[in-house]
Parts: C-alpha cells; sequence; structure tokens
C-alpha cells in the first residue's frame, strides 16, 4: 500500500515536468538528531516530512498530503496519506470533498485551521504530525448577490492523537451544520444550526449573528450561539451550555479602538472542535506568548481593549488590557495591561519597546510584570544586526520566579539570519533547583524563492505557545535540527 | 523501504521541475463583509497579492509603502489586494487599522488562512506577484525597509515583458 503511495507520488512529479504548472506543491522535511531534557531514551534521529500535492484545472482542484515519521521506535512511526480533496471554486459555487477546512462564525461552533510549519510532538505518544485540524466529508456554499448558504457534514481532526491512531478514534464526532446570511443595508444577518454527534451525545446547536456599520467609523459584530436539545431556549442559567461573543470597532484617523465581550458556558464541543474567540492579547515576546492566558470554553467571561494611534512619522503605540473570569467552584480572575512603542531612530534603525503587568491566579502568577525591547540596526542597506532582550517576574507560593530572554542576530536582507538565543529561568516548574541556562544558534537561508532552509543547535526551551488563536505545548529539545521547506 | 522513502523525501525536497504557481479564482469577504472575487479585482496586467495580518509588525510597515505603489501603478493595469489573515482571536482589529492606515486598495478577509494555505506560504508578509492568466511570476517573503524598491524594480520587469 505504502509502496503504491509513493509510486504514485513518483509518477505525479515526473509527470507534472511535461505538462507545466497546473501542478503545485510544498514539502516540508524536518531531521531532527537529539533527545528530550530528562527523558531517559538518550539521543536518537528522527525524520518527518509532509507532502502535498495539488492539480488544478480551471474550477477544479485534487490533491492529497503524505505524512511520514521516521524514528527508531516502530510503534511512533507512519507513512500516511493524512489528507485528500476534491474541489470546485466558483463565485456563486464551492463544493469541497474530502479533507476541508471551514469555521462557522468566529469560530463558537467550529473552527477548523492550519497552523504553518508547526510540527506537534506530544510527550504522551512521541509521534511527530503536523498542526492542523480540519474535516474529513463534504461542504457545499452557495452565493447568490447578499445571499450565502453553507451546508456541510464532516469529522473534525482531534490533532491531539498523532497518525498511529486509528481513524474513527481521531475523528470520533461527527458534525452536521447549515449556515446562511444575508446583507440587509450595510449588516449581515446570519444564522447556523449544527447537530453533533459521537458516542456519548447527540445535540442540536443554534447560533445567530448580526454584524455591520452604525456610523462610517464604528463597526459592530455579535454572535450567540446556545445548546438546544438539551436546555430551553430562553435558559442562560450557569448549567446551560451557550456563547456570546461581540465587539465593537472604532477608527478615528489615526486612531483606532476594539471593544470586545465574551461569556461562555458550557461549550466545549465534542473532541474540541470550536474555537470561541479568546480575546486575549496573543504576544509574539517569547516570555508573554509562552504565559497566553488560555480560554476555558466551559466557564469563561471577560473584556478585551485594545486602542493604537499611528503617528505621521510611522511610529506606532498600541495599549491593550484584558480581563477574564474563570469560575469553577472559586473565581479566579485574570487581567493584563500591556503596552508596545515602536518607532524608528534616526529613519533607519527600528526599535521596539514593550511593558506588560498581569495578575493570573489560574496559572498561579502574582504580579507578573514583563518588559523588553527589540531592535534592529541596520548597518547598511544589506546588511542588519538584531538584538533583543525579554524579562518577566512574578510570584508562585510565594517565590519570586525570573525569566530572562536574550538574542543577537544577523540578517541579510530577508534572504539570511543567524542568530544565538539564550534564555535563564529559575521557574520550579522547569528547574528542579537553582537556574537553568538555555543556549541555541540557529540559521535560516533561503536559498531560492521556493527553498528554505533551516538548521538550530543546541537547547530549546519548550512550554506553551500560542499561534494564530490556538495553543499548543512546544516540547523541550537538546540536539540538532535541519528543515527544509520547498515550494514547487 | 527506507531507502525509497529517503529518495521521495530528496526529491520532494529538492524538486524544481516546475516554473509556474497559478492562483485560481477565489472569493472572500472584505472588511464590508461583502463577498469578492479574484477575477473581479484581479488588475489587466498584473495584480499583487500582499499576505497580511494586524499583529505583524513588518506587515504594517509594508502597507503604506504598498499603498503608494498601488496609486503609481493602477493606472497602469496593476492592482494590489490585501489579504488580511487573522484569526478569531484578532479580527476586530482589522477594520480599525485598515482605515487608520488608509489602505486605498481593496482588502479581503483569509480567516482559515484557507488561500495563504493553498498557496504554500507560510510567512507573513508574503507578496505574490500574479499575470493577467493567473501565473505566479514573483514571490517575496517578509519586508524590511528599502523592499518597496525591489518590488517596484520587479512590477517594472513584468510590465516590460507585456
Amino acid at each position: 500500500m505504502t509502496r503504491n503511495i509513493l509510486f504514485l507520488l513518483l509518477i505525479m512529479i515526473s509527470f507534472s515536468a511535461s505538462i507545466q504548472a497546473q501542478i503545485g506543491g510544498h514539502n516540508l522535511m524536518e531531521y531532527q538528531y537529539g533527545q528530550l531534557p530528562g527523558d531517559t531514551t538518550g539521543s536518537f534521529s528522527t525524520i518527518y516530512d509532509r507532502a502535498l500535492l495539488d492539480y488544478s484545472y480551471k474550477n477544479f482542484k485534487v490533491g492529497g498530503t503524505l505524512e511520514n515519521f521516521y524514528s527508531p521506535y516502530q510503534s511512533r512511526n507512519y507513512t500516511r496519506l493524512s489528507q485528500f480533496r476534491l474541489q470546485y471554486n466558483s463565485k456563486p459555487l464551492e463544493l469541497k470533498i474530502g479533507n476541508f477546512y471551514e469555521t462557522i462564525g468566529r469560530g463558537i461552533l467550529l473552527r477548523s485551521y492550519e497552523i504553518p510549519g508547526a510540527i506537534l510532538e506530544d510527550k504522551s505518544y512521541r509521534s511527530r504530525h503536523y498542526f492542523h485540524r480540519d474535516l474529513l466529508g463534504a461542504s457545499a456554499k452557495f452565493r447568490h448577490k447578499d445571499f450565502t448558504a453553507k451546508l456541510l457534514y464532516g469529522k473534525p481532526l482531534n490533532n491531539v492523537l498523532p497518525p498511529t491512531f486509528d481513524l474513527e478514534d481521531r475523528r470520533s464526532d461527527r458534525i452536521v451544520a447549515f449556515q446562511s446570511d444575508y446583507l440587509l443595508n450595510g449588516h449581515i444577518l446570519g444564522m447556523a444550526v449544527m447537530n453533533l454527534e459521537n458516542e456519548t451525545v447527540q445535540s442540536w446547536l443554534a447560533m445567530a449573528n448580526a454584524s455591520g456599520a452604525i456610523l462610517p467609523s464604528l463597526s459592530y459584530y455579535t454572535e450567540l450561539a446556545k445548546n438546544v436539545s438539551d436546555f430551553a431556549i430562553s435558559d442562560f442559567s450557569s448549567e446551560a451550555a451557550f456563547a456570546f461573543y461581540g465587539n465593537l470597532s472604532l477608527s478615528l484617523d489615526r486612531f483606532g479602538l476594539s471593544a470586545e465581550y465574551k461569556n461562555y458556558s458550557n461549550f466545549l464541543l465534542g473532541s474540541g472542535f470550536n474555537e470561541p474567540p479568546a480575546l486575549v492579547r496573543e504576544h509574539s515576546y517569547k516570555v508573554l506568548n509562552r504565559s497566553t492566558h488560555v480560554l476555558q470554553p466551559q466557564n469563561e467571561r471577560g473584556i478585551q481593549l485594545e486602542g493604537f494611534v499611528y503617528f505621521p512619522d510611522k511610529s506606532t503605540l498600541i495599549v491593550n488590557h484584558t480581563q477574564a473570569v474563570n469560575d469553577f467552584g472559586k473565581e479566579y480572575v485574570f487581567r493584563e495591561f500591556f503596552a508596545e512603542y515602536s518607532f524608528a531612530l534616526k529613519e533607519k534603525h527600528d526599535l521596539k519597546l514593550f511593558g506588560d503587568f498581569a495578575q493570573d491566579p489560574f496559572k498561579l502568577e502574582e504580579n507578573r510584570i514583563s518588559t523588553g525591547f527589540y531592535a534592529d540596526w541596520k548597518l547598511n542597506e544589506t546588511f542588519s544586526l538584531n538584538t533583543s532582550y525579554e524579562f518577566q517576574r512574578f510570584y508562585r507560593n510565594p517565590a519570586e520566579v525570573q525569566n530572562h530572554v536574550f538574542s543577537v542576530g544577523f540578517s541579510s536582507k530577508s534572504k539570511f539570519t543567524g542568530y544565538v538565543v539564550s534564555e535563564l529561568s529559575n521557574d520550579p516548574v522547569v528547574v528542579d533547583q537553582g537556574t537553568k541556562v538555555w543556549l541555541g544558534t540557529g540559521v535560516k537561508y533561503k536559498i531560492n524563492t521556493r527553498h528554505t532552509l533551516q538548521v538550530f543547535a543546541g537547547e530549546r526551551r519548550g512550554g506553551p505557545a500560542c499561534n494564530s488563536g490556538v495553543c499548543y505545548e512546544v516540547l523541550d529539545f537538546k540536539g540538532v535540527e535541519l528543515r527544509l521547506s520547498s515550494r514547487f | 523501504m527506507k531507502s525509497l522513502l529517503i529518495a521521495v523525501f530528496i526529491i520532494l525536497s529538492s524538486v524544481n521541475i516546475l516554473n509556474a504557481q497559478q492562483v485560481r479564482n477565489f472569493v472572500l469577504n472584505d472588511i464590508q463583509n461583502k463577498s469578492q472575487s479574484f477575477e473581479e479585482l484581479k488588475g489587466e496586467k498584473l495584480t499583487i497579492l500582499d499576505f497580511w495580518a494586524t499583529w505583524c509588525k513588518p506587515c504594517n510597515k509594508a502597507i503604506p509603502e504598498l499603498n503608494k505603489l498601488y496609486l503609481q501603478y493602477r493606472e497602469k493595469g496593476v492592482n494590489i489586494i490585501g489579504i488580511n489573515c487573522d484569526g478569531p482571536r484578532s479580527i476586530a482589529k482589522v477594520a480599525p487599522l485598515c482605515k487608520t492606515l488608509q489602505i486605498e486598495y481593496p482588502v479581503l478577509i483569509d480567516m482559515n488562512t484557507e488561500l495563504m494555505n493553498g498557496l504554500n506560504l507560510s510567512a507573513y508578509p508574503s507578496l505574490l506577484i500574479v499575470n493577467s492568466s493567473g501565473k505566479v511570476v514573483w514571490i517575496h517573503e517578509g519586508y524590511v525597509p528599502g523592499d518597496e524598491l525591489i518590488i517596484q524594480k520587479e512590477i517594472e520587469k513584468q510590465l516590460s515583458k507585456l
């Protein structure tokens, strides 16, 4: 079977050479030699590869994705045709059969995604696979003037389980959903219904949403979803399953403001295929990204306010306040205040400063202060030197915890980047005693517009990482890693 | 078996047999929630697709420069389409930022990054120059000040080929 798939793949590649265009694809290969620090198995080699091929003809597209993982441990290894797709796309009609991505509303009922370049490894299974959540089934979308309707049937992927698990385990939920919306006088009114079925649950969910502009500079979006089979439609008690999300966006010349509100109760659907908006800023700074408050859709309410000013000299100020309340018998209130100022020095060096204060009782991080800078020193038209430092301090039971991240890099336009990164921490959650130092170095080289090579050597600190609104766990790593990404 | 797999990895990683990536017609909503198709928006000669997100600093820096290029080349058959890839977490910030940055060209929302993934792009910003038959003739990833001159040079080069 595997040989046949590989043979077919080679034929497709060879065939594509003669027909030119029409076939496109992407390949991601990552080789690692190393170990998870603290793991008793020692260092070993693994190789992961994901090849995606698509053939397009007029409005049709057909394709597949082949995933492989090989290590010295047979039980972790696999070769799988993990996706296949047949799609038709025109303005009035969109049809998808096989594996596809779909989101209903802002993700309250259903969110599927693919995090580019993210390879997931779970500490329990130790098999590596691409981080995405798709659906296996079919969907049809119809558009006519101001009316849109979408019907879908699918089995969402439980992406915690690697491809070594059976399909039935990885896709235990079945959903059928219908969504439609209508543009009326500049406002969109929408509704959706969904039937969810798995071994333990069969329920109906409904959603209504509205969005539009109140004034030219003021727009809104609201969405309310509810389990309507197990609870009365008017039941919004703490036992009921519902989710409400709303936002207001204001823009005045160089000033912008967004205000968001959420109230989620018992709204984790199936294996977790929905992803209501978190309303917590997703930071790119390492110390803050790692500390991101992870949404609890079973019980969470809160607000997020973000304002930004874009000054005439192109400098930017962003301020953000987030509050999230979880009530699990005891009330946990997460609060965060964040500010970032980015500007150019002497019109050629780019600098970014940030400051953050938070209280996170859920993670036992009290009076958390984070600050730091990023600087990009332009040496000449081609070369630049990148330096950064991040600092974080908080109290936990009641010890003082400090995290530091230093990095120095050198880049030549966007073609080559080389860096050294070091982290220090005395966090008892990750360090037995004293202070631990992580030191790593890497290069990223764009061979041409199609091929990018990345090499990392040293020790990397793991922990929670958040990307595109989705948070996942990255494991520590010590060793050498080589990644080749190719587009063709 | 292992050697066959390694051969496939190597072939797939180094294969350079195709010269063209194609942009198929796609339909996405704009920031006013109105559905727009690539066919309706594409430039007569060239179309520039700029994939960006609100949290991406280089993207925000590139936008004013793309705005200038748009004003300079729109009468010459070149259109720019901004493709915003913010997820549900930050999508509320897109409309105010577009107004604050005074973006003149159309901005479409690719909240699931389906279009971006379909084109096998993985960096922000990613800028594609597409010719009138939908062929991707140039790709540029990232942005540092001065890149706008490289982009302009490439636009001129592609226009001169027509």
